[in-house]
């Protein structure tokens, strides 16, 4: 009780005019090595996130990216620090919140139909044919509801994913480099995508990538974390206007020296 | 895309043609076999062996005629048939949550493993004698004879099976608060169907030689009890009657699973 007081007072202060719909404080995150010790992934990682912010987080890998997801869908337990949703531990939030991570986790054996009818029944409500087919034709998915995801292609198996989860109608988005296996054309087209579908409903996001340009050109906001244990090292806002033409961004100026920014706060090592 | 798939269907309907072509020629030639092996038989135990010894191909099927006419060969078919059968049920419905249990259980699991395996690995023909003073000369004893060679087959497997299964998946389905029961029915046991249908194809075979390894030592009826009888008295082709039976009870269980395992195998986990 006393940790949600001190949040509230700490949010009041924070130069974000709104309240934040995901509030981090402090979060050091642990995992177990194969000699015992454990190992720091995350080191004192404070981070708000308003509601309808769609916040891109970038860094090396292995800096605790998406540790950072896993601890706010209440996959992780941190070591130290809170993560809040709505200024609630995240096992006590009541928000539905929609994971997707690199790999389509679909069910091998259902069909496409079926897949996406799992974020339906697990959501707020039922899904009738009628919504079942739209969701299907604004994937262009139309003509492969049967089919199983074996025999689908990388991005049509990602955008069964995305149906899922829009199916489940999630109040916050957590992305964990969800388009990172996809050819660039089709990790582009995903992009406008999930666009198309952000500003219809401004849910906050946050989206795990290692791609700079694709940070730049989606997010309100993009995080740079350092090598691990991963520390916030920038914490830029992203002042282009949309909607955004990827084309247009890549010859503008403001884009170029965003995207210097980032590359300029990655220190990119490579592992030893 | 569809193009793609399409192609892929065209390809799959070509090697079906030609699959049809050499499967005829296959039958026909299994036939061809069979009747070389049968006729040599039976012409080997006119000219150069006893028939005391291997008996006849022709004495075998009057046998089994005569067997048919007077309702033995059903009786005895019947018994062991529904031995295995019961024994094969009784270890799917024990096994199977006995391996989720392991799975879900891991402590518990390596607290019991060097006693599972070494049950595991004890020859359970040697039981034999202990189940028929435990459970008595009848049915009872032989299914739990079946029970007990089939039983580690299908722990093993359904254990092995969600040891395997998709982390990521499950995670997924626990960030939406999907219940546990939900979870078990849309993910755990579909997933480990492949691992049941592996089972009892190995599970067919075994639940017959238990209930026939019971049947030799000590029974009453069932092809294993014919068999044990007819050899007493020095009748092999009695003792050939029964091995027929046995392999037929054994052909149709192994046609049985390949149909199941038609029926399912249209995933596999990779």
């Amino acid at each position: 009780m006393s940790a949600v007081v001190a949040l509230r007072q700490e949010r009041s202060d924070s130069p974000s005019a709104l309240p934040a719909k995901i509030a981090i404080r402090h979060l050091s995150v642990d995992y177990p090595s194969p000699d015992g010790r454990p190992v720091r992934v995350l080191q004192d990682v404070s981070l708000d996130v308003a509601p309808g912010e769609f916040v891109a987080v970038v860094g090396p890998s292995g800096c605790g990216k998406s540790t950072l997801l896993r601890v706010l869908s209440g996959l992780l337990q941190p070591a130290s620090g809170t993560a809040a949703i709505d200024g609630r531990g995240v096992a006590e939030a009541s928000d539905r919140i929609g994971f997707m991570f690199q790999r389509d986790t679909l069910l091998p054996w259902a069909s496409v139909e079926d897949n996406i009818l799992i974020g339906a029944e697990l959501g707020p409500k039922r899904v009738d044919r009628a919504r079942l087919g739209e969701l299907i034709a604004f994937l262009k998915l139309k003509g492969f509801e049967k089919h199983r995801p074996h025999e689908l292609s990388g991005g049509m198996r990602q955008r069964v994913s995305l149906g899922r989860l829009l199916a489940y109608e999630p109040e916050i988005f957590l992305m964990d480099e969800p388009f990172g296996a996809l050819d660039s054309q089709t990790k582009a087209a995903m992009g406008r995508e999930l666009l198309r579908i952000w500003s219809a409903h401004q849910r906050a996001v946050l989206f795990v990538t290692h791609d700079i340009e694709e940070a730049v050109t989606l997010a309100d906001r993009v995080i740079v974390l350092s090598a691990r244990p991963g520390r916030i090292r920038l914490d830029v806002q992203v002042d282009l206007e949309r909607p955004r033409d990827p084309k247009l961004l890549r010859r503008d100026p403001r884009f170029l020296s965003l995207v210097e920014r980032v590359w300029g706060a990655l220190d990119v090592q490579p592992d030893l | 895309m569809s193009a793609i798939i399409q192609s892929g269907q065209a390809g799959i309907g070509l090697a079906g043609l030609a699959g049809r072509r050499v499967r005829l020629g296959l039958i026909r030639d299994r036939i061809l076999l069979f009747a070389v092996l049968v006729g040599g038989w039976e012409v080997l135990s006119h000219t150069v062996v006893d028939p005391l010894w291997i008996s006849r191909p022709s004495l075998i099927a009057e046998r089994l005629v005569a067997l048919a006419a007077s309702g033995e060969l059903w009786r005895n078919t019947q018994r062991t048939l529904l031995e295995a059968v019961l024994g094969l049920a009784l270890a799917f419905a024990v096994g199977v949550p006995l391996g989720i249990a392991m799975a879900r259980y891991k402590y518990g699991h390596a607290v019991a493993e060097p006693f599972i395996m070494a049950l595991h690995s004890l020859p359970r023909v040697a039981l034999a004698p202990l189940f028929i003073i435990w459970f008595g000369i009848d049915l009872f004893s032989k299914v739990m004879m079946a029970f007990s060679t089939v039983l580690f087959i299908f722990m093993l497997n359904v254990h092995e099976g969600l040891k395997t299964i998709d982390r990521d998946l499950l995670d997924l389905l626990r960030t939406m608060r999907a219940p546990r029961h939900y979870v078990t029915r849309k993910v755990l046991l579909p997933w480990i169907v492949p691992w049941l249908i592996a089972s009892l194809k190995i599970g067919v075979g075994l639940a017959l030689i238990g209930a026939v390894v019971g049947e030799l030592i000590g029974s009453s009826a069932g092809l294993g009890w014919y068999i044990e009888k007819s050899a007493g008295r020095l009748d092999t082709t009695g003792v050939f009657a029964g091995l027929v039976l046995l392999m037929a009870i054994a052909v149709a269980g192994n046609l049985v699973v390949a149909r199941i395992e038609r029926r399912f195998s249209s995933w596999r986990p990779s």
